[in-house]
């Protein structure tokens, strides 16, 4: 059957047919296109640009470290490193097959180094993957440099690339404080995605605590190249500008730090000193002795290096002013004081005999002083740090009481100072003896720890905290020795973060309690027979606990002084000053001194209050009945109390330090 | 030959839609070459194609149609007998012999203008031919119109340009009307032809089909091009990264930038915004061709116009979707964008030819 259409009907509806058809097929690849460059756009651009671009990383300038009025501690200097170029070596190896031995042969030579250990670096860097270029050798000097850019025609795959080298110019100073930066490890790498081979970080200190700030961000230039790999120049629109790391200042005195340490090295103690101000928790020096020299971290880390280190009998490493751990001796005594009249064990007049020693739960406890120091209350007992009174004191307290209060004042705890690796220290308590040692507490220990011995074990910077609070009325606060973080931006403005002091805790004691004890505390520097006279400053009203830690067990009353060195005894002295306006706390802790804590310890507190309250020791020795300088005082020119002067005072020479 | 009072009746919209296309095209080889071309010599040859394209195409404009039908045999003729010369004298030239060379350095594709001849046969065989179905007789006086050239150019071999005479099968069978058992015979011929055409298929061809089939095989290798051209073209985002500034195509790694992949540089430099817009002005272009085919005042002009336009359209939809991997790789030119002097002049030819037959469409003209 054959049927005939009408011709133009026939054409102009398979015409139509073609056409919507057409339009469906736009459509089509109109939404192909869509998927590509509207949904995948972010994937392709990242492949052009590793097509085209390779990136060379600008690094970012770590921020300063300087001390609370601005004295650079920790800065960056220029040096030179060595690395290869990877994707040229591809192609120099591919034209010539002697290429990477010749290569080798000559990085040997420059470095001084056998080919092995250059193999060695080369595998270590090339397994690390990515378009960077392979590190090989840091720190070149200028003659290095200059050969490696006379072969720079033959070997155009070496980069000499200017690094910033961390530079610590007082060396060890202040050097727990600061800590070290290193590169950053397989550990670091694996767990923060910002970091890449290479890259130094902080491992220690503030440089580690406060990595984020000081680290800034680095940039990048983008070099463009060719797809035969010819490299065409800086792809501006891509290039991301470094943003410098932000400065820290931190609240360490750069004085009062350089005097602590110094005395520290001229007497050749091993120990700790730290300074804070009670009004805040700010610590103004931080000393922890023997110090090591950070700028040995800031070349290429070795393991030689980390075993010299590791292997200091001293333990240089050690940050004693956080992580030395230590009985406290007659130090705590200032603690028990405080828990006897707080918790009504003894009054303000409670009066115990001193004969020389006393028998305890059945065992026979000796006073340090061996004629016995007669009737004692608790401010003379502090004043000549009385053993049987606090022997008594403690008895009536049992241990969970003293160790309730001992927590209270900062012991057995971190205290949470912006510092890595503190450590917490033992408050004895018979709860501690069956959870910890699972035993039975004896009463006969808690007479031990009534004067700072037995399993009770802290730091110095936790007596310092607890100093601060007996003297600042009680409260604790949480040390820290970042004072404000600076910022400056690519713009040159400058912001400012400031580290807001934290108030932990206020104790609840009355105010008549820490009285007595702040009264007992001045009477040990401030009157004869105290045992911290040493560190009597007139015009300063000096207030402390000195503590001596015997390291053996002694059977009767000798000085250790002319014992071996690891058994002669610790020496403590806690203080702050002044009496009525306490501006600053001062612990010094010295390891194995042989001496009393007044002998060794009270004269570096006295030169730091010194130093710290130049000022009005001078006011107070100022002759007011000399006309010329009494118009000096009227006139202003004369520093006023508090106030520092505005250049270092010439006449300090005559205050005796 | 052209009478003044045709002129106002030239049809600007659609001659405009296609010198805007031109124009596109010309900035985007500009693009694509200024960089490895410091001297402009592709950019500037381009030019020259545009300006004898524009001059073939006012000849073609000018010559009524049915003239053309009538030395469309001799047209026909010429273009065979260049292709059998080629055969016997033809150089070799990426693997195959399609160019003939002139004097001053120029060569060009016989292959192309037979697009134009074989159309112009083609429509003049329908023009006679008033039935709606085609008989058995008929079906094969058109097929040995298109086949006998693309059988030639087969032999070359170049299968991406006989594969373009495709359209000219499709319109024949789809507008010619062929009964289903043609069809039918058809596919069977097909079913037959394609494990033997693969057979015959050389290596390089046979791997472009099987990228096309698993993208993933050889990504350093003939896939290449596509990644590198889906690399541009996705880079290119929404907005494009801007005129001259297409990395892929600067720093060439986007390979036949000027050419078969030039739509990718548009995609780069211009973005999605441009991709719709190129496309749209080319949909807006077969739209106008279709009407033009529907009010042709003959069946032959009717015939003309859709075989060009089909051309148009094959060689569109192809070149495109190879772009994003949608088709495989084939030398098959964008038109009126790619580079290139024949296929710029085959298709300036072609406008002008739907003009022509646009103008002619009222009986008394």
């Amino acid at each position: 059957m054959r049927v005939y259409r009408d011709d133009q009907k026939f054409l102009n509806f398979r015409i139509n047919v073609l056409l919507w058809a057409n339009v469906i097929v736009f459509v089509f690849l109109a939404g192909s296109f869509w998927f590509v460059q509207g949904l995948q756009a972010d994937k392709y651009r990242s492949l052009s640009e590793a097509n085209a671009l390779r990136e060379i990383v600008m690094p970012a300038k770590r921020g300063l470290i300087l001390d609370r009025n601005g004295k650079i501690l920790a800065d960056t200097q220029p040096s030179y490193s060595l690395s290869i170029d990877r994707v040229l070596l591809k192609t120099l190896v591919k034209n010539d097959a002697n290429h990477k031995a010749k290569l080798f042969t000559f990085i040997g030579q420059i470095l001084g180094m056998p080919l092995p250990e250059v193999q060695t670096r080369f595998d270590k860097g090339v397994v690390a993957g990515g378009m960077q270029p392979i590190p090989m050798a840091e720190d070149l000097s200028i003659e290095q440099v200059a050969m490696i850019q006379a072969q720079s025609i033959s070997f155009p795959e070496i980069n000499v690339d200017p690094v910033q080298r961390r530079n610590y110019p007082y060396a060890s100073m202040a050097s727990h404080i600061m800590g070290f930066i290193g590169e950053a490890g397989e550990k670091d790498l694996a767990t923060r995605k910002d970091l890449k081979l290479g890259d130094l970080i902080g491992k220690r200190g503030v440089e580690l605590m406060y990595d984020n700030y000081l680290r800034g961000k680095d940039g990048a230039q983008y070099w463009e190249y060719d797809s035969r790999g010819r490299r065409l120049g800086e792809y501006r629109p891509s290039r991301k500008e470094p943003v410098a790391g932000d400065n820290v200042y931190l609240t360490i005195d750069f004085e009062l730090q350089r005097r602590a340490e110094q005395y520290f090295i001229e007497n050749e103690f091993v120990g700790a000193a730290v300074a804070l101000d009670p009004r805040n928790g700010e610590v103004l020096a931080l000393v922890s002795s023997p110090a090591f020299n950070p700028n040995v971290f800031s070349k290429r880390f070795t393991p030689e290096i980390y075993r010299n280190i590791a292997s200091n009998p001293f333990k240089i490493e050690l940050n004693r002013v956080i992580q030395g751990l230590y009985s406290p001796g007659s130090v705590f005594k200032t603690v028990m004081a405080a828990a006897g009249l707080d918790a009504g064990a003894i009054g303000a007049g409670t009066s115990f005999d001193c004969g020389g020693s006393g028998t305890f739960f059945g065992r026979r406890f000796r006073c340090w002083q061996k004629n016995g120091h007669g009737a004692v209350n608790v401010e003379r007992a502090l004043k000549v740090s009385c053993d049987i009174f606090f022997y008594n004191t403690g008895g009536r307290l049992g241990v969970d009481k003293i160790a309730e209060y001992a927590k209270e004042l900062s012991f057995g705890n971190i205290t949470q100072i912006d510092l890595d690796g503190e450590k917490a220290g033992i408050v004895p308590s018979t709860d501690w003896a069956a959870k910890k040692q699972h035993r039975k507490w004896y009463p006969s220990e808690t007479i031990s720890v009534a004067i700072g011995q037995g399993p009770l074990i802290v730091t110095p910077l936790q007596v310092a905290v607890m100093m601060a609070a007996i003297a600042n009325g009680g409260t604790v606060f949480r040390p820290h020795v970042v004072r404000t973080i600076e910022h400056v931006a690519n713009d040159g403005s400058v912001s400012r973060l400031k580290v807001a002091s934290q108030a932990l805790r206020t104790l609840k004691m009355k105010p008549e309690v820490l009285e007595h004890v702040r009264n007992g505390l001045w009477k040990v520097v401030n009157e004869e027979g105290g045992t911290g006279g040493n560190a009597r400053v007139s015009g300063l009203d000096i207030s402390g606990k000195t503590g001596t830690v015997q390291v053996i067990a002694q059977s009767g009353w000798f000085s250790t002084a002319g014992l071996p060195f690891m058994q002669r005894d610790h020496a403590w002295f806690a203080s702050y000053a002044k009496k009525d306006n306490p501006e600053m706390v001062v612990v010094v802790f010295v390891e194995h001194a042989g001496a009393h804590g007044g002998t060794d310890s009270a004269p570096l507190a006295k030169m730091l209050y010194e130093a710290r309250f130049q000022d009005q020791v001078t006011n107070a020795r100022l002759n007011l009945a000399d006309p010329e300088t009494l118009e000096q005082l009227k006139e202003g020119r004369l520093p006023q109390p508090g106030v520092a002067p505005k250049e270092p005072a010439q006449n300090d020479s005559g205050l005796g330090h | 030959m052209m009478s003044r009072r045709l002129l106002p009746t030239l049809d600007l919209n659609f001659l405009g839609t296609a010198l805007v296309i031109a124009s596109i095209g010309c900035m985007l080889i500009y693009s694509a070459t200024y960089f490895g071309d410091p001297s402009l010599n592709i950019f500037r040859k381009q030019l020259l194609w545009m300006a004898i394209g524009l001059v073939l195409m006012a000849i073609f404009i000018a010559v009524d149609y049915h003239v053309l039908f009538d030395i469309a045999p001799i047209l026909y003729g010429i273009g065979m007998v260049l292709l059998t010369y080629l055969l016997a004298y033809g150089k070799v030239k990426a693997h195959v012999k399609s160019w003939i060379q002139l004097p001053g350095g120029f060569q060009f594709q016989p292959s192309e203008f037979m697009k134009i001849f074989t159309a112009l046969m083609l429509a003049k065989f329908f023009d006679s031919n008033e039935r709606a179905y085609l008989n058995f007789r008929s079906f094969l006086v058109a097929m040995a119109i298109i086949g006998g050239p693309v059988l030639l150019i087969v032999m070359q071999p170049d299968f991406g340009t006989a594969a373009t005479f495709a359209p000219l099968f499709g319109v024949a069978m789809f507008f010619g009307g062929i009964r289903w058992r043609y069809w039918v015979a058809a596919l069977v011929i097909v079913a037959i032809a394609l494990p033997i055409g693969w057979h015959l298929l050389h290596g390089y061809q046979k791997e472009r089909i099987m990228i096309f089939l698993d993208r993933e095989r050889d990504p350093l290798g003939s896939g290449y091009q596509v990644t590198q051209a889906k690399i541009a073209i996705g880079s290119g985002g929404i907005h494009g990264k801007g005129f001259k500034n297409g990395t892929q195509a600067k720093l060439e790694f986007l390979p036949a930038r000027h050419t078969d992949f030039i739509f990718a540089v548009l995609g780069e430099e211009w973005g999605f915004i441009g991709v719709v817009i190129v496309l749209g002005l080319y949909l807006f272009f077969i739209v106008q061709s279709l009407t033009v085919a529907k009010h042709a005042r003959d069946r032959g002009g009717t015939f003309l116009v859709i075989s060009l336009i089909c051309f148009f359209i094959f060689h569109i939809l192809i070149n495109v979707s190879m772009q994003i991997g949608v088709l495989p790789t084939t030398g098959i030119p964008l038109p009126l964008i790619s580079y290139g002097g024949s296929s710029t002049m085959m298709f300036m030819m072609a406008v002008g030819l739907i003009l022509n037959v646009d103008m002619r469409r009222f009986v008394n003209a």
